[in-house]
């Protein structure tokens, strides 16, 4: 036995034998391998773990399950860590947060001194005018209510995501779980089963009292959890993930969960069974956060899993058998219990006894009502209840003259559970406050939804294991796995539920004193709550935001059962009718790493694309691709395409195969233009609109021969044309087609410039003499052997020659293009050098040009559109349109001053004295280069329809200076005309 | 996150699906002046009504089929799916 530790028992989760040392506020520290950083501090007697969130009181585990607020630490780079989960590792340097300038000597402490000036909504009415000293305020308020700090420079960590799918899924590893999972996977059905510690067993875990098992065995519980969690990890259809906090429930039993914090588990379940328990509750009095006050359960943890004494001299508040039990256990562990504070008039006798025999002093009807001490808790006041006492809503009042004051350096508090039912409401179930039982019981709960043990108001071990089971078989069978559970144990559950005792007491508030706390997380106090109700706040949605109760990081575990009484107490009306607040995800708080996860977004790469990148590409992002924006100089690739000859990787084209005696029938529909006449071996650009009559995509559509059709989209386009197309097809369109999204299955080049030809002439069998191949047309062939389609089609002005080959084979054309083109001074050109050519030939974008409001007619279109078609998509409302006519027009312009290219979204502007600038905006541009072959700075721009012809001019706001540009005619460049 | 049933492939994450919007008829003659205000409001209104909607899904991530789906707006129950003039599965 090490010193401040028991005798090794096989509970515990520590081995006494295995030391491990670290750190702590800058001193070492030993513990062993199991402790939890909280334990391992305890034994050394450390009894202030941080400081609080609003009055910097000193605080300490509370609850040890890593629910509660009180003892969250720095651990290395990691803020907002709980003490009592978090394991001890060789050096690892915890630190307390929250502290300023340090955890023994903080300042900010004074501010309990001022509490009576920070009521509730102090933060909403204090900190409201005046508006421009917000920025100072949230500074202020940042450092004085602190959680941790994030660091920058802490190094990345690997977080990943892992999805999974369960027959059955159970949450909680206790006794009412395990039973459901075997019972399940007994008959065959997949289990997976979550919990959150890192053992199986739940309470049975840290307790000693003798339990039944269902074949009438009795044993201690922790041996019966030993028992159990044997069996389950045994049992190949049960997977048991440990560490793991389900932390939301989503549509169709779709479960969110963390698993070690470093991992974001999804799984998606056909039937789920809730087993996640209770929370103990505690009791609202006079300093009941005092380092030494904590939670029965708290100090059965600390006894019997870490071998730990809670405290010297005790003091145990009880309300139910376990209040009993906590004092038997640190009595045998040699712990002076000074008194039995219980609250009831008739404890179980036979506790009672057992109590007695050791020599404790059980005070029936009596009740803890101030804690004192200044770090730690050094002496309580207990005393007599009223006869009247508890009040329906939890009010207790002590009988004057019955005060006495108790030494002790430990106040257990067992008065009752609060059913975690944060999950199970997330999963679409209700509950209604019973008010004999003290708790929220299930009342509905959705198909394939289950609720076993404490969470369901079980409390009997026994009774629980039994409701397990009957759950387990019912999912299996559910699952079509047996017959689910028989009449015989049906019954046994109901008639054990109905007769179990009753753990919880109605009392929740000793009257008296102002820091009598209700949340730990947000410092909330009752008066807090009295004051909120009084200004209004007063149904507990209100209350919840106003006093910012239960939205601290413990999410309101400890403090929902407590908040809805005493919320009703203010409003002076029934629990039962003062509701809860809405449960939402996340139950557990999640780090954002876990959430974040791993990027998963697809990257697509050309075929081309290493040669880009070792030729020195600069890429930059379209869509999911990575195009080479240029080569280092967009200028001079723009010159020597439009002097000699340029390659350009246009593999990110969308792409479609059309086959079908009714593809012109089709073409006639989708675009606002003609195809029926378009000859086999002819190409044609098209313009596709919704059928609200906006330009949605373009692109040129080949006609191959023998129904035989080839269709080209925007790079960004080709999912929505495919799907556009499919939803029509599925959907009354009764053309004989069959489209194909072909646009990973080909890649494409386009090999621009006046001696384009002579270079393809070298490795093609195409023919390409004289009018061979003319303007918009397309032949199939061979490029550089292997099978390619050629089309001549240009935006850039200069004749322009795209073959498109099989993917494999793009880079084997590619690199012989070039090879071919050495001779010829060919380059290679990107993105960027393509946007200049195609703006200096006047062409424009769709969707950086035109937008969601943009139709055909103000995009120059207009002798495209063919309403005289019976119909096509958006020909309706450009009927009315062209009827109606346009507001605005695009335009090709120039700027006076060559060397101004004002910013793409650039404002053109009209003086109006009556705007607050003295200006009115009339258009804006939406394309600008400087053009090197001309020397000039161009772009398109929206203008007013009215006054937008060639030779107008007009003034842009460019970085807040007014410059003039000029309304030109298009092409701003035709190399045939030069 | 909610399952959808493709009446293809069956139950699946409705991440793989994309939502199309409520069924509207297309108006045959939504060119003649007289049909305006019908060609409006097949293009811009819609129901958006608190109960069984019948709507376009689009089993992107699967198998490429579009289908039609009764879904309650309130709970997110969904009836039945059907392609287009097929009979309901549920």
């Amino acid at each position: 036995m090490s010193p401040g530790r028991l005798a090794v028992h096989p509970s515990h989760l520590i081995d006494q034998s295995r030391p491990v040392e670290f750190l702590f506020d800058g001193r070492t520290y030993k513990g062993f391998e199991g402790d939890t950083v909280a334990s391992a501090l305890w034994a050394a007697g450390v009894r202030m773990f941080s400081r609080s969130f609003k009055y910097h009181r000193p605080r300490a585990p509370f609850a040890m399950t890593g629910a509660d607020t009180n003892c969250m630490v720095r651990a290395g780079d990691e803020p907002n860590v709980r003490a009592c989960v978090k394991l001890v590792a060789p050096g690892l340097n915890v630190t307390p947060q929250n502290v300023w300038p340090s955890l023994n000597a903080d300042l900010m402490s004074l501010s309990s001194l001022a509490a009576r000036f920070m009521p509730a909504g102090f933060y909403y009415r204090t900190f409201m005018r005046p508006k421009f000293l917000w920025p100072w305020y949230e500074r202020v308020l940042r450092n004085a209510a602190g959680l941790g700090y994030v660091t920058l420079e802490t190094p990345s960590t690997y977080y990943d995501k892992e999805y999974g799918f369960a027959e059955l899924l159970v949450i909680g590893g206790g006794p009412s779980g395990m039973s459901a999972a075997l019972s399940a996977a007994g008959r065959g059905a997949r289990v997976v089963l979550l919990e959150e510690s890192p053992y199986l067993g739940g309470h049975l875990r840290h307790e000693r009292q003798t339990v039944e098992t269902a074949t009438g065995e009795r044993l201690p519980a922790y041996q019966l959890a030993a028992r159990l969690s044997d069996r389950v990890f045994a049992n190949r259809n049960i997977s048991v993930e440990l560490e793991t906090n389900a932390f939301g429930i989503y549509e169709d039993l779709w479960i969110g969960a963390a698993k070690r914090d470093t991992r974001l588990l999804k799984i998606r379940a056909q039937s789920l069974i809730l087993a996640n328990g209770a929370f103990e509750r505690p009791l609202v009095f006079e300093n009941n956060d005092l380092p030494g006050v904590m939670l029965g359960s708290a100090a059965w943890r600390l006894l019997h899993l870490y071998a730990t004494m809670p405290g010297r001299r005790a003091v145990v508040v009880s309300a139910n058998d376990d209040g009993l039990r906590v004092a038997i256990d640190l009595h045998a562990a040699g712990i002076e219990v000074a008194a039995v504070v219980e609250l009831r008039n008739d404890p179980d006798p036979t506790l009672a006894a057992a109590l007695r025999a050791r020599g404790i002093d059980v005070k029936v009807r009596s009740v803890v009502v101030k804690a004192h001490g200044r770090r730690r808790v050094e002496r309580v006041t207990i005393g007599q209840m009223t006869d009247e006492s508890p009040s329906l809503s939890g009010t207790v009042d002590v009988t004057p003259g019955t005060r006495e004051v108790v030494k002790c350096d430990l106040v257990t508090v067992s008065i009752g559970w609060t059913p975690a039912t944060g999950l199970l409401h997330q999963a679409g179930g209700q509950t209604a406050y019973d008010t004999t039982a003290a708790e929220s019981r299930v009342t509905q709960l959705p198909e394939r939804v289950r609720a076993a043990g404490r969470v369901s108001g079980t409390h009997d071990v026994t009774t629980a294991m039994a409701e397990g089971e009957m759950h387990g078989l019912d999912a299996a069978a559910e699952l079509g796995l047996g017959d689910g559970a028989s009449t015989e144990l049906r019954e046994k559950v109901a008639s054990l539920k109905a007769t179990q005792l009753i753990r919880n007491s109605s009392a929740v508030h000793v009257r008296g004193g102002k820091m009598a706390f209700v949340s730990f997380d947000e410092d909330v106090t009752v008066k807090d709550i009295n004051d909120s109700v009084a200004e209004g706040y007063s149904s507990m949605e209100l209350l919840k935001r106003y006093s910012t109760l239960s939205m601290g990081p413990s999410q309101g575990k400890y403090e929902s059962t407590n908040t809805m009484a005493l919320c009703s107490a203010a409003n002076d009306e029934p629990i039962a009718t003062t509701g809860s607040t809405t449960s939402r995800p996340p139950f557990h708080p999640v780090s954002l790493g876990v959430l974040a996860g791993r990027k998963m977004e697809p990257v697509k790469h050309t075929p081309m694309h290493d040669w880009h990148v070792e030729h020195g590409a600069r890429m930059m992002n379209v869509g999911l691709w990575k195009r080479p924006e240029h080569y280092g100089d967009p200028a001079e690739e723009v010159l020597t395409t439009r002097r000699g000859v340029g390659l350009i990787d246009v593999s990110t084209l969308g792409k479609l195969q059309v086959i079908g005696s009714d593809v012109p029938e089709l073409l006639e529909m989708l675009y606002i233009n003609r195809w029926r006449k378009l000859a086999p071996g002819r190409v044609r650009y098209g313009v596709m609109c919704t059928d609200e009559g906006m330009i949605s995509d373009d692109g040129i559509a080949a006609n191959l021969g023998a129904d035989r059709w080839y269709v080209t989209t925007t790079t960004g386009g080709a999912d929505g044309v495919y799907e556009n197309i499919e939803w029509n097809l599925q959907s009354g369109w009764t053309f004989d087609v069959h489209v194909a999204n072909v646009t990973d299955h080909y890649a494409a080049m386009n090999l621009t410039g006046p001696r384009a030809v002579d270079i393809l002439r070298e490795v093609t069998d195409i023919d390409l003499r004289g009018d061979a191949l003319p303007y918009m047309s397309v032949r199939e062939g061979h490029v550089a052997q292997v099978p390619a389609r050629v089309m001549r089609i240009g935006f850039t002005g200069e004749l322009g020659l795209e073959i498109h080959v099989a993917a494999g084979y793009g880079l084997h054309v590619w690199e012989t293009l070039m090879d071919a083109g050495r001779a010829h001074g060919i380059i290679a050109f990107g993105v960027e050098a393509q946007r200049i050519m195609r703006l200096e030939t006047g062409h424009f974008i769709v969707g950086q040009d035109t937008d969601a409001l943009t139709d055909p007619y103000m995009a120059n279109l207009e002798r495209a559109v063919r309403t005289d078609k019976p119909d096509f998509l958006g020909r309706p409302s450009l009927v009315h349109i062209e009827q109606r006519g346009i507001r605005s027009k695009l335009v090709g312009y120039r700027m006076l001053d060559a060397h101004v290219v004002p910013p793409e979204g650039s404002q053109i502007v009209v003086p109006d004295s009556t705007r607050p600038i003295g200006l009115e905006i009339i258009g804006r541009i939406t394309s600008a280069r400087y053009s090197p072959t001309l020397d000039a700075s161009i772009g398109l721009c929206w203008l007013p329809a009215d006054g937008c012809e060639p030779g107008a001019e007009f003034t842009a706001r460019v970085r807040g200076d007014l410059l003039p540009g000029r309304v030109v005619s298009l092409p701003h460049y035709d190399p045939k005309a030069g | 996150m909610m399952q959808l049933e493709c009446p293809n492939c069956g139950p699946r994450n409705v991440s793989e699906f994309r939502f199309r919007g409520e069924y509207v008829e297309r108006p045959h003659d939504g060119a003649d002046p007289a049909r305006r205000r019908a060609w409006a409001e097949y293009l811009y209104f819609r129901d958006n009504r608190a109960g069984v909607q019948k709507e376009w899904w689009y089993h992107q991530a699967g198998c490429g089929r579009w289908f039609l789906a009764e879904r309650h707006t309130k709970s997110h129950a969904v009836e039945n799916t059907r392609y287009w003039g097929g009979e309901a599965t549920s």
